[in-house]
């Protein structure tokens, strides 16, 4: 199925957003979702940090599809240029219409570890548990969200949204992310260990190595390690 | 028929590298123009001196080799004051008219780099009217001739840099009500000056082409269509095509109003007569430390396996003394005999291997090192690489048909060097006396070519897989001691040794000044001067 690779899970949703102003301020519901989004920035971290499995993911409001350019340009098209039989009115009225979408959409478009099996709904139950409030102001004015009121009908309603995508970001390795995040600690870790053992004899370096592998503790996954969302050091 | 420059229209500093030509001394002068009419007088009176492209000869046909050369250069700020119409203004490239100041982030202009420690003449530019540094003059002197024999070269030259500084004061001053010559350059011991002067690194009473850590500088300049140069001159220095042959680089890398690599004729203001056979100029002074060089040096050049002058030479990719490509001879034993050979060699042979080498046979960093200068700054074909997942860790090969030429990753990166040393190394334990190098370079596009290399290749390393490594040389490494620069000096993959890690590398190289500019044609000159541009 499109939507895994390997352990990796890559998950779309075009969740419509309503019609309608925000109550005491002058705001369409589409612009303050992505006015709350943007507020994301000024925290310290993205909320998404706090969502485990999450290897990269992206939010945005969509307005409208883009079009670059008209409609048309078909070989029929490119054929009546050349010899033109058909009346132009005719034509003109057999051309695609333009496209437009209903409503503005909050787009959430994720790559997460799902295992072998694609697991997206416990992804979805951990994101709930983690971040409710921040999944409120995102998809608070979306269609429909009145209804979720916990995990379960959170991964009901994101069900109703998904796409069939396909929109991998990332080269992931394909393992879990606490895996992940400990062998990026591991690598730094052991990069300073090289620099600073160089050129020393062998049995200096099999004490100092001795000594580094108790304090990086390769085995324990959750300490020490690089934590989550942490982009700088 | 191959391609014919309009040499009298071009300024000579564009095809020359006046230093190789027996202009050991230089003298830059950055001068600010109070009123449009009496700039435009005063480029008027400044343009019949300039020196242009033609080639020199004694003949009555011929123009003679004259004992110092003028050309000028305009900041954005300066072809605003001189009243070039706004439509013109606005097809010049951003980052020009940004100015180099404000683009410190892209360049790493940090820390000891940054702005606020540059020289006064440069740190006050783009900050007050008065202050701006509208034009830039530089004058080059010397004796024709050069460098046959060093005596007396750089006493003559001297003299002659005087009489051509004296030439310029004489035309500021019959102009003074509206230009004036800004100071703030600093000199020996922290004096500031009313210009920049810069001067061929002196050994033994002899003139050199190095610069103060040792390295002999200069050598490989880009070869592109319409130069007068040998056929030779193309390998090493052009680009290579499908068949692995040399062939030159497309004039508009390097000029506007001629196509380019890309097949196009590059972004440029209007009208085409302004822009034609101009080019944008980078002019940066950067502070050598010396002190810190030789020390690091010293200090690592103890462990290192090779020794001292083999690490010296890793950290650049040229050996110091004759600048020896590393590819070509990468141990003190193949030093010896490409030594022996280039000693007995003629001009154009000792030419050829310097120049004309390729990455093709060391693309595992053995023979010269991913962060070494030269080959963050011209990789040549190396970064198509790829490797075999079965192959041992290190082992990269290069991915021949990876683009449909060798060269297709690096020809659009190419910039012409000009420039000299400036400054003497009194004490070399330290770093603060008065010694670096100003660099000019030239290219069509400031931002596809220097900006890039600057950011991309000198600053960061992942092109060349090596993450945020930066350019042991000119990199502006961390003066941070939690966050300590390094650089992997590679070994063969097949062999026992072990990769050297250079561990904190210290800045090596600050920038004190520098700012963007435009090379105008003699065409362009002339109708800045008179007032005549007209963009519609």
């Amino acid at each position: 199925m499109g939507s895994i690779s390997g352990n990796a899970y890559a998950l779309t949703a075009l969740c419509p957003i309503r019609k309608g102003i925000v109550v005491g301020e002058e705001i369409a519901y589409s612009d303050k979702v992505r006015d709350n989004l943007q507020n994301w920035n000024i925290l310290p971290n993205s909320p998404m940090a706090q969502v485990p499995q999450t290897y990269l993911c992206r939010y945005f409001v969509l307005d409208d599809v883009y079009t670059e350019s008209l409609s048309g340009g078909s070989a029929p098209d490119t054929l009546n240029d050349w010899l033109p039989v058909v009346p132009d009115s005719i034509r003109r009225s057999a051309m695609p219409a333009h496209d437009r979408l209903q409503s503005s959409y909050l787009v959430f478009s994720c790559n997460l570890h799902g295992g072998p099996k694609g697991d997206v709904d416990s992804y979805l139950r951990g994101m709930w548990n983690a971040i409710s409030g921040p999944i409120r102001e995102a998809w608070g004015y979306c269609y429909g969200f009145d209804q979720v009121t916990d995990a379960a009908s959170f991964v009901t309603y994101m069900h109703k949204c998904m796409l069939p995508a396909t929109l991998f970001f990332v080269g992931s390795n394909d393992d879990p992310l606490p895996e992940q995040l400990k062998a990026l600690y591991l690598k730094q870790e052991f990069s300073r260990f090289a620099v600073a053992n160089q050129g020393l004899d062998a049995a200096t370096l099999r004490a100092n190595y001795k000594s580094f592998i108790q304090r990086v503790a390769p085995n324990a996954l959750s300490f020490p390690t690089w934590e989550p969302g942490k982009y700088q050091p | 028929m191959t391609k014919q420059l309009d040499l009298l229209d071009i300024q000579g500093n564009v095809v020359r590298a006046f230093g190789r030509f027996g202009y050991p001394v230089a003298r830059y002068v950055c001068i600010n123009i109070k009123n449009g009419d009496g700039g435009r007088n005063f480029v008027a009176e400044v343009t019949k001196k300039v020196t242009t492209s033609v080639d020199w000869g004694p003949g009555p046909d011929q123009v003679p080799q004259p004992p110092w050369t003028v050309n000028i250069a305009f900041s954005y700020q300066g072809l605003k004051e001189l009243e070039v119409p706004r439509a013109s203004l606005m097809g010049f490239s951003p980052e020009f008219a940004e100015g180099m100041k404000a683009r410190r982030d892209i360049l790493g202009d940090i820390g000891p780099s940054a702005p606020d420690y540059w020289d006064p003449v440069w740190r006050d530019n783009r900050e007050t009217r008065e202050k701006d540094i509208h034009i830039l003059i530089a004058l080059n002197a010397g004796a024709p001739g050069w460098p046959a024999n060093g005596k007396g070269l750089l006493e003559t030259a001297n003299e002659q840099l005087e009489m051509s500084y004296q030439w310029i004061k004489d035309v500021i001053a019959r102009h003074s009500e509206c230009v004036t010559l800004l100071g703030g350059h600093r000199g020996d011991d922290g004096v500031l000056l009313d210009y920049q002067d810069g001067k061929v690194v002196v050994e033994n009473g002899q003139p050199t082409a190095k610069e103060h850590f040792g390295y002999t500088d200069g050598i490989g300049d880009p070869a592109f269509e319409g130069l007068h140069e040998s056929p030779a001159y193309v390998n090493g220095r052009g680009k290579q095509i499908a068949d692995g042959t040399w062939a030159p680089l497309a004039t508009g890398e390097f000029l506007l109003g001629h196509i380019d690599e890309a097949q196009e004729y590059p972004p440029s203001p209007q009208p085409v007569l302004l822009a034609r056979n101009g080019t944008y100029m980078v002019y940066r002074k950067l502070h050598e430390n010396v002190g810190s060089f030789n020390a690091y040096l010293e200090e690592h050049g103890r462990h290192y396996p090779g020794g001292k002058e083999l690490l010296a030479a890793k950290f650049s990719g040229r050996w110091r003394d004759n600048g020896a490509p590393l590819v070509s001879a990468p141990d003190a034993a193949s030093k010896q005999a490409f030594d022996a050979k280039f000693n007995m060699a003629d001009e154009a042979t000792r030419d050829d291997m310097l120049s004309n080498f390729t990455y093709d046979d060391d693309m595992s960093g053995a023979k010269c090192p991913f962060s070494a200068h030269m080959r963050r700054i011209n990789p040549r074909a190396s970064l198509q690489m790829v490797r075999d997942p079965s192959d041992p860790p290190g082992s990269l090969k290069i991915s021949k048909d990876a683009f449909d030429t060798p060269g297709a990753l690096v020809n659009r990166r190419r910039i012409l060097r000009r420039g000299l040393p400036y400054g003497e190394v009194k004490d070399p334990t330290r770093d603060d006396g008065n010694h670096g190098i100003v660099i000019m370079m030239l290219n069509a596009d400031i931002n596809r070519q220097f900006e890039f290399v600057q950011q991309q290749w000198i600053n960061y390393g992942n092109d060349f897989r090596a993450g945020n490594d930066k350019d042991i040389l000119l990199g502006n490494h961390s003066v941070d001691d939690r966050f300590p620069s390094k650089a992997v000096l590679q070994v063969d993959p097949l062999g026992d040794e072990a990769p050297y890690i250079l561990s904190r590398i210290p800045r090596l190289v600050e920038t004190r000044g520098g700012e963007y500019f435009f090379v105008p044609s003699m065409t362009a000159l002339r109708m800045i001067a008179k007032g005549m541009i007209d963009p519609t």
